[in-house]
């Protein structure tokens, strides 16, 4: 069970809600697992140290397998500590409907939070995860370390939604790396909306052959924060396909983004789209959207664009009674309305809430 | 009783006059229409009387229900009751009509009746004006309109670019908004209908008409004589019929 003191508003803001349904839930607070129920037969939810003792050689195959240890400091400091995170794993042909939640809360001033995740989905398996990631107050600060390693098999699903609430004193570094195998699905969503000192994060998925790997990311910078952010798919396989959607608001704040598409081998497609909009004069947005072919039967295109809001449709909407703020405010809720397909409703409907709450003030 | 009152006004557009000193009255109730050519005033005066960006008043005053507009934003405008059917709408990615609508209205019944009389129905899911032909984007112009429920409309050419059937459906619409099935006496709300074409006239009963003619507003008439008058012998034979009064309007290339 959750431990009383734990500030539930502060886990409702990104999506951990103990009264609705779900699949199983994982709760981290610093380095402790404080919350670890599953419910459903052919998932097993697993904190990470002891899934090493229970699925013997799962180690040696999935841990600091797709993310080299050396990669950075983070990583090399994680990889000496013992794990703390979920191993997460649905057996073949299990399609589970509910989401899994997952939360990890921060509250040790001064001190860096290491986190390490392994989602492994058997051949034909279905799931969705919403991970929410937040401070234990308003106020504390320090430095969080995600480390998520995804095996998605072969016609397996994994919707896997991501949403921060940091404050402006945390430093954020999530580190993932993606696997798809043939014909398998990923669908990423990230949703920042509140304040950060800083977050660097650029996951990589690989593709093989028939699969597809989606990244839609939503980013509302706030004043004083700085995303150094995007995503990479890596079509390796024939006839497989990504897509990147990114949309960033910056309210003077600063947004580097950076995604890209590479086609490795024929028949790989893949379409990226890029927009942000600069609500002030303090804010940066720099996209970097790339693409890169290595064959010549690819189709890979992307759009990008950096922009303020129309007064054309600001007027628009003034002249049907609305004030200038409700009418600015539509116009942001509706630029980052991505229209996600794929995700259950109850995880669309989350987003879609975290977002609502987040621009008319409330969160 | 006047709900709307111009006196002596002149607008500005980028420096340039455009409006060159109207008068104008319009009551409670009433239906009044302006013809008049390409690039003659016509939208602009009702971007003023709207309070559109770009359009600056220089001189003169527009009342609004007693109350002088010139201080008082769009919105502030719109929610004294001045609504505005726009020529070219724009498209507002992500932004559904329904949602629109639902802040205009809490009545949802209301938004599905109207919307099913406009053939708008399966539109409400979508981005506003995003992918609409002409046509769609007049019947969503006048859908927000009968949710807003304005006591003035401004109508900028409702019926451009519209085809005969769709511009059945918007007249139905703007009947109904103009209470035109009410006595005379009964009818609150009014409109200033622009129109180009006139086709408007054959399913509208206009009260009174006026000719607007670089930047001057030539005096009023029955709408179909008017019109009648402009579809025989052009804007040029109005312009010579009003140039004793107005000495400083140029004829030779209307």
């Amino acid at each position: 069970m959750i431990p009383r003191e734990l500030n539930s508003q502060r886990l409702e803001t990104i999506g951990y809600d103990t009264c609705v349904t779900s699949c199983g839930n994982f709760l981290v607070l610093d380095q402790e697992v404080v919350d670890n129920r599953c419910t459903i037969s052919g998932l097993r939810v697993v904190p990470l140290k002891e899934a090493f003792s229970v699925f013997p050689d799962m180690r040696e195959r999935l841990y600091f397998n797709l993310i080299r240890r050396d990669m950075n400091e983070l990583t090399a400091l994680a990889s000496r500590e013992d794990p703390v995170g979920y191993y997460v794993y649905v057996e073949p042909g299990v399609k589970i409907e509910e989401p899994l939640q997952a939360a990890f809360l921060f509250g040790m001033t001064g001190t860096t939070q290491k986190i390490h995740n392994i989602i492994e989905l058997g051949d034909g398996s279905e799931l969705n995860i919403v991970n929410g990631c937040t401070t234990l107050n308003t106020g504390d600060s320090g430095t969080h370390l995600g480390i998520t390693e995804t095996y998605v098999g072969k016609d397996a699903h994994l919707g896997y939604t991501m949403l921060h609430n940091w404050g402006d004193t945390m430093e954020v570094y999530p580190v993932g790396a993606v696997q798809v195998a043939e014909n398998g699905r990923y669908i990423s969503n990230y949703v920042a909306m509140t304040s950060v000192k800083k977050i660097v994060s650029c996951p990589v998925a690989k593709v093989l052959s028939g699969g597809s790997a989606r990244f839609y990311s939503i980013i509302y910078a706030r004043e004083g924060s700085f995303f150094d952010t995007g995503s990479k798919v890596v079509l390796e396989g024939e006839g497989s396909s990504g897509e990147i959607l990114s949309r960033v608001v910056s309210e003077g704040g600063t947004v580097i983004s950076r995604q890209m598409l590479t086609g490795c081998v024929p028949k790989t497609r893949g379409h990226m789209e890029c927009s942000g909009l600069l609500l002030n004069d303090h804010g940066v947005i720099h996209s970097i959207p790339e693409i890169r072919g290595e064959h010549p039967d690819i189709s890979l295109s992307h759009e990008a664009a950096v922009g303020r809001i129309s007064d054309e449709e600001l007027s628009y909407l003034r002249m049907r009674g609305l004030t200038e703020e409700q009418s600015r405010s539509l116009i942001i809720r509706g630029f980052l309305d991505i229209k996600i397909e794929g995700l259950p409703d109850k995880v669309k409907n989350l987003v879609n809430d975290v977002i609502e709450r987040s621009v008319s003030g409330t969160l | 009783m006047n709900v709307l009152q111009i006196q002596n006004l002149h607008v500005a557009v980028e420096g340039k006059e455009i409006i060159k000193g109207v008068d104008f009255e319009l009551d409670q109730g009433k239906t009044a229409v302006m013809f008049g050519p390409n690039g003659s005033g016509k939208s602009t005066l009702l971007g003023a009387i709207a309070g559109l960006p770009g359009y600056e008043i220089t001189r003169g005053s527009i009342w609004y229900k007693g109350r002088d507009l010139r201080s008082l934003s769009i919105d502030e405008r719109a929610r004294l009751g001045i609504g505005m059917s726009f020529q070219y709408p724009p498209a507002i990615k992500g932004v559904r009509l329904s949602t629109l609508l639902n802040v205009l209205s809490q009545d949802a019944q209301t938004m599905l009746t109207n919307a099913e009389d406009l053939n708008m129905s399966e539109y409400l899911d979508r981005d506003i004006n995003v992918g609409f032909s002409g046509g769609e984007r007049k019947r969503s112009e006048i859908l927000q309109l009968m949710i807003q429920e304005p006591d003035l409309m401004l109508l900028d050419e409702p019926e451009s670019g519209v085809d005969i059937e769709n511009i059945s459906i918007i007249a139905a619409a703007l009947k109904t908004i103009l209470e035109k099935d009410k006595p005379i006496k009964k009818r609150m709300r009014s409109a200033i209908i622009i129109t180009h074409t006139g086709y408007i006239l054959d399913y509208i009963n206009a009260d009174i008409a006026y000719v607007i003619m670089d930047g001057h507003l030539l005096g009023c008439g029955t709408p179909g004589e008017i019109f009648e008058e402009i579809r025989a012998h052009g804007y040029k034979q109005c312009c010579e019929c009003f140039a004793e009064k107005y000495q400083n309007i140029q004829t030779g290339d209307i």
